[in-house]
């Protein structure tokens, strides 16, 4: 019987160089400790002997254009390029130097999304799309210069409105974990972004972040109360800058009714910084 | 307002290098025959990228376009 081993949330551009370039040396220290404490949960993971991880994460108009934008949308096949962005700027250098093709665990993606279909969960599929940082920046920062374990990316459509609501997405992640449960295999799931920064995607307000909601959902995250969350709507995600927050929302969907335990939270004027590690 | 014509034009100079140049080198012509209204039209002539922004434009590549992208700073005042 499979089970899920590990299970962590944490932000996802994890380069100290464009952090010191929109924060000055605060920025490149704060998300340095982020990132000491992702390695640690890296260690951990890793320490389970994971046959796979499941990466719930978002599309910044990179791997899907305007020809189709998926709710939701597994990724398929035996493996998967990096995105590759020539001149590459702001958020996107921070693929620069990394590998080029990573592993994906093909019978657990498509047992996802088979039995997603089955089960009423009209999933998207991709044989092609490349991954960005949202995947990438994490999954790296965890592995280091070790094996990258086999990776089910899975696209949750942060941005473009009409997005899923929460209550949707955790929905899924409670199909992830149903699946896994009939598996035979160890899997991790993490979930990447956030916390509250761009509200209302709007160029103005860059800069500003919502730190009182940040700190009321990671309360509901430590305690595992799990209501409230499903109960939020897209609006309240947009305005408070929490549009990542719904990748969360699937991981936090397969570990319910665990609490969790924050490993990190920092403060900066562009983003707030976490990483949390969930009670598995 | 065209919120599809506004972020399809962004997502083709993100990603279409060579239409990256064309616009870079002669932007009237580039944008020539495609479905904009004047007001988008000047953003993008005047490479506007807080206009294009509040046109519709998603901020991810208002934030991102090579040669084009907004850097936003935060003073550090730590």
């Amino acid at each position: 019987m499979g089970k899920i081993v590990f299970a962590a949330a944490m932000s996802h551009v994890l380069d100290p160089d464009y952090y010191e370039a929109a924060c000055g040396l605060t920025g490149r220290r704060t998300v340095e400790a982020c990132m000491a404490e992702i390695r640690k949960l890296g260690d951990t993971f890793l320490g389970r002997r994971p046959d796979a991880l499941i990466v719930v994460a978002d599309d910044h108009l990179n791997a899907f254009s305007f020809n189709a934008v998926p709710a939701m949308c597994v990724r398929i096949g035996r493996h998967v390029d990096r995105m590759n962005q020539d001149e590459a700027e702001s958020f996107d250098k921070a693929l620069d130097g990394m590998p080029e093709r990573y592993p994906l665990h093909e019978e657990l993606a498509n047992r996802i999304l088979e039995d997603g279909l089955q089960a009423g969960f009209d999933l998207a599929l991709s044989w092609e799309a490349s991954i960005d940082h949202a995947f990438l920046s994490p999954v790296m920062t965890m592995h280091g210069s070790r094996p990258v374990t086999p990776l089910v990316p899975i696209w949750i459509n942060c941005f473009v409105a009409p997005q899923p609501t929460p209550d949707r997405c955790f929905a899924l992640g409670q199909h992830l974990a149903r699946v896994v449960g009939r598996s035979p295999w160890n899997v991790g799931i993490i979930a990447t972004g956030g916390l509250s920064h761009f509200p209302e995607l709007s160029l103005p307000r860059v800069g500003e972040t919502d730190t009182v909601f940040d700190r009321k959902l990671l309360h509901w995250l430590q305690s595992g109360e799990h209501e409230p969350l499903r109960a939020l709507t897209t609006g309240e995600i947009h305005k408070t800058g929490e549009h990542e927050f719904l990748n969360w929302m699937v991981l936090i969907g397969a570990v319910t009714p665990a609490g969790a335990d924050v490993r990190y939270f920092g403060e900066l004027p562009r983003i707030n910084m976490a990483a949390v590690e969930w009670r598995v | 307002m065209s919120r599809y014509a506004v972020n399809s034009l962004l997502y083709r100079l993100k990603k279409d290098r060579a239409f990256r140049e064309r616009f870079n080198q002669d932007p009237e012509k580039a944008l020539a025959g495609l479905d904009l209204t004047e007001e988008e039209r000047a953003a993008f002539l005047a490479r506007d990228m807080q206009r294009i922004n509040a046109l519709g434009g998603f901020l991810h590549l208002v934030m991102s376009v090579p040669g084009m992208a907004v850097h936003v700073t935060h003073p550090d005042n730590h």
